[in-house]
């Protein structure tokens, strides 16, 4: 014991030696610090998110994959043609909803093992009536001269093969769910009830909810009825019975009305699947099929509708496991299984994992760096202390327990370092995290921003546009919300990078440097003979 | 009672002889001297009996035992006491820590460390203060008390004290002297090495050391 008495002692008698070393270990402490700090960061805001999210997916139809099939290879034995032509027929077929999965299908891969929850939304467009005006912020005038417009009255009747297919665009966009779940907007509370009820679950009464301006708009109270009409047929009526009034919490974009009336937050009616679905049955069976003389073309009147299906997983893994089952229960390769969600998670993280990555790079070289200057001084530090090792030994000090005397001191001058290190580290371990990662996320956004200018799409607009249709169904919103996502929903803050792990990873490395210079030490203890170092005295 | 027998002792330093056939015997309560001219081998011949080196021929015996042996370690921090030419203190140390760290070197049991050092110390002559201070703000003789005090901490049997009046005054030189003298009277054995013949003279036998010439052959046997 006097051993580490003595190492003590040794360490006060030689201050400025040691507070080279202390200073020198404080400076790796805190780098290595903030460093792994900003490791422990990324890990846990990852865990942290990916703990309490629930991953939803949705399978989409890979036009992609799809194209490739039809092109004719070089060798002529592709999958999709024999006479290496263009097949437009089966392209359209292809571009077309019908490419799209039924319910049944749906609910097919709905039956996987790793499907926690199920829901879909059928979405259709109506035309309103006399005493159901959609709300427009363009003048009334304008929106009936501009015919043309997609958000304007279209005419009647669409070719089967027309690019937006038998998804019409009406006055209002008509939105079916499948039960309480699918009200995503409901369950997050950016949309809630301002009057009467949210129509019972599954129910195929025709019972609506309407938002506040509609309903202030048209006087509409809860209790009232609405009529819609087939935008193709405008004598085929549906009523419905408003069961309650919704509003946005949220602030609506203004831009969004540009896509067209339909489109408007405020033009949404909803509904339940099962009642929508009645109202789409009648359409179907009163509907009428005429052919375009000139082009052979056939076009209906029956209400189309899209059908959007949402997985909810527990966790990723189980989003993971669903991506295998879905292809042994027989879905096509042309279909793709995709997590929104997931991958605006994945993205949220760049900038953080970046910085993660950057910090473990930082971290070795300052480790390295370290080593090999405590290693050097160390040295410095045992041949100047030569004449004490021989006097100890000398004495009868086992070189062993001088080599531990010696080791214990660097120990104890690394690990105070390390120790207020630690707390400077703890310190500024977040706002140094914080604004490391306010540049990256600054850097990741304007290279992504030169990317989207070198393409044409600088305006945020159609940047939205293009992730449009696979949010569409989800009531618009979604597809809104995906576009402010694809610029700004970084993970642009941590509040604790700190933490016990840090502390330990600290330790460790404050003793492996320890070892490191330590073993030095004790090399060259073992080496010295006290008789010629005393002797050298003499 | 005889403590330590050099036997038939050979040493050199590479290929260069410095001790050969050396047969002194040591008794406890007496005091030695052993004398030769500068360069002799005497600090040489001290460093084999306090185990910093190994002879390369005849052994020696500690109470009969082969200190060959013995543990190196344990035999330089228990069963003697050496007094280095150049001291061989810990210079940052105060005297008392100089004493107080070969007593926890030692093994040396009890807890009035301490106090038992401070009166080693004032048993050599240095007072509260000088104990106190550090070893490198202590004058020759002052740290030639220190080393006394530290060689007495654990109470070997031997005492050996390379050149131990070497650059003292005349008058230290004598008081120094009077300690080690109450150390044989205490009943142990003083070996005191110097090329002084008044240190010689002043103790009860003394051996002298013929310096080697640079061939085998001793040049002249008589020389004091
Ligand atoms: N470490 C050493 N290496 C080589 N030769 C040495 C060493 N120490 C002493 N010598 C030589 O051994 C001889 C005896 O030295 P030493 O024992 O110090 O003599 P003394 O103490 O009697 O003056 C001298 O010639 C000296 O040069
Ligand atoms: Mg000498």
């Amino acid at each position: 014991m006097y051993l580490f008495k003595n190492a003590l002692k040794c360490i006060g008698r030689a201050k400025g030696r040691n507070i080279l070393i202390g200073i020198i270990a404080l400076v790796i402490a805190v780098s290595a610090c903030i460093g792994l700090s900003i490791r422990q960061a990324a890990e846990s805001a990852k865990a942290e998110t990916l703990e309490g999210m629930s991953v939803t997916a949705k399978i989409s139809f890979d036009r992609q994959s799809a194209m490739q099939g039809m092109r004719p290879s070089a060798d002529g034995a592709s999958g999709g043609t024999q006479s290496g032509a263009f097949d437009r027929e089966q392209f359209r077929t292809l571009m077309n909803g019908g490419t799209s999965l039924t319910l049944d299908e749906y609910q097919t891969y709905a039956a996987a093992e790793s499907v926690q929850d199920f829901y879909y939304t059928l979405t259709a467009y109506f035309d309103g009536s006399d005493e159901l005006e959609p709300v427009s912020s363009e003048s009334e005038t304008e929106s009936e001269s501009s015919a043309g417009a997609p958000g304007g009255g279209m005419s009647p009747g669409r070719t089967k093969g027309d690019r937006m297919g038998n998804m019409a665009t009406g006055d209002f966009t008509v939105i079916g769910y499948s039960g309480d779940n699918a009200m995503t907007a409901f369950q997050t509370g950016s949309t809630t009830i301002a009057d009467g009820v949210v129509f019972s679950e599954g129910t195929t009464e025709r019972q609506c909810l309407i938002s506040e301006e509609l309903a202030a708009y048209n006087e509409l109270a809860v209790g009232d009825t609405v009529t819609l009409a087939n935008p193709d047929s405008e004598t085929e009526t549906y009523t419905l019975t408003v069961a309650g009034i919704y509003k946005n919490t949220e602030a609506n974009d203004l831009s969004v009305s540009m896509f067209g009336v339909g489109q408007d937050p405020a033009n949404q009616i909803y509904l339940s699947a099962a009642a929508l679905q009645g109202i789409l049955d009648a359409s179907a069976s009163a509907s009428e099929t005429t052919t375009d003389a000139a082009t052979g073309q056939e076009t209906e009147t029956a209400v189309g509708s899209s059908l959007s299906a949402t997985y909810v997983f527990a966790d990723a893994d189980a989003y993971h496991r669903f991506e295998e089952e879905v292809r042994t229960l027989g879905l096509d390769d042309s279909y793709t299984v995709s997590s929104a969600d997931l991958t605006a998670f994945e993205n949220s993280l760049t900038p953080l994992n970046t910085l993660s990555t950057m910090a473990g790079w930082f971290l070795l070289v300052i480790l390295l760096i370290g080593a090999v200057i405590l290693i050097v001084l160390n040295i410095f530090n045992i041949r100047e202390r030569k004449y004490e090792i021989g006097v100890l030994t000398a004495m009868g000090m086992k070189k062993g327990k001088v080599a531990l005397q010696f080791l214990a001191e660097i120990l104890v001058v690394t690990m105070a370092a390390i120790l207020i290190g630690a707390g400077i580290g703890a310190v500024s371990a977040v706002p140094v995290t914080n604004a490391l990662l306010a540049n990256q996320v600054e850097s990741q956004q304007s290279s992504q921003l030169q990317l989207e200018n070198n393409f044409g799409r600088g305006g945020n607009f159609k940047g939205g546009l293009q992730t449009a249709p696979d949010n569409l169904p989800t009531g618009g919103r979604g597809g809104f919300a995906a576009l402010g996502q694809n610029v700004s929903n970084y993970v642009t803050e941590v509040n604790s990078a700190m933490n016990l792990t840090v502390l330990l990873q600290l330790l460790g490395i404050g003793l492996l440097l320890t070892l490191a210079a330590g073993a030095v030490s004790v090399l060259f203890v073992m080496r010295y003979d006290p008789l010629k170092i005393l002797a050298n005295r003499d | 009672m005889e403590i330590l027998t050099l036997q038939n002792i050979c040493f050199s330093y590479g290929k260069v002889p410095v001790l050969k056939d050396v047969n002194y015997r040591f008794e406890t309560g007496k005091m030695y001297c052993i004398i030769g001219r500068s360069g002799a081998g005497k600090t040489t011949l001290l460093s084999l009996l306090s185990g910093l080196a190994k002879p390369d021929g005849g052994s020696i015996l500690y109470d009969g035992k082969d200190v060959a042996k013995l543990d190196k370690y344990a035999f330089r921090s228990k069963y003697i006491g050496v007094i280095f030419q150049s001291f061989n203190l810990l210079t940052k140390f105060t005297a008392v820590e100089n004493v107080m760290l070969s007593m926890d070197i030692a093994g040396v049991k009890g807890k009035n460390k301490r106090q038992r050092a401070m009166e080693l110390l004032a048993g050599v002559g240095l007072d509260e203060d000088e104990a106190n201070r550090r070893v490198l703000k202590l004058s020759g003789g002052q740290q030639q008390r220190v080393a006394i005090a530290r060689a007495l901490s654990y109470d070997p049997q031997i005492i050996l004290a390379d050149e131990p009046t070497g650059n003292l005054d005349g008058e230290t030189q004598k008081e120094i002297m009077d300690i080690f003298r109450s150390l044989a009277q205490q009943g142990k054995c003083v070996i005191l090495v110097s090329h002084s013949p008044e240190v010689a003279a002043a103790c009860d036998e003394k051996y002298e050391l013929q310096k080697l010439s640079g061939k085998k052959e001793p040049k002249e046997k008589a020389a004091s």
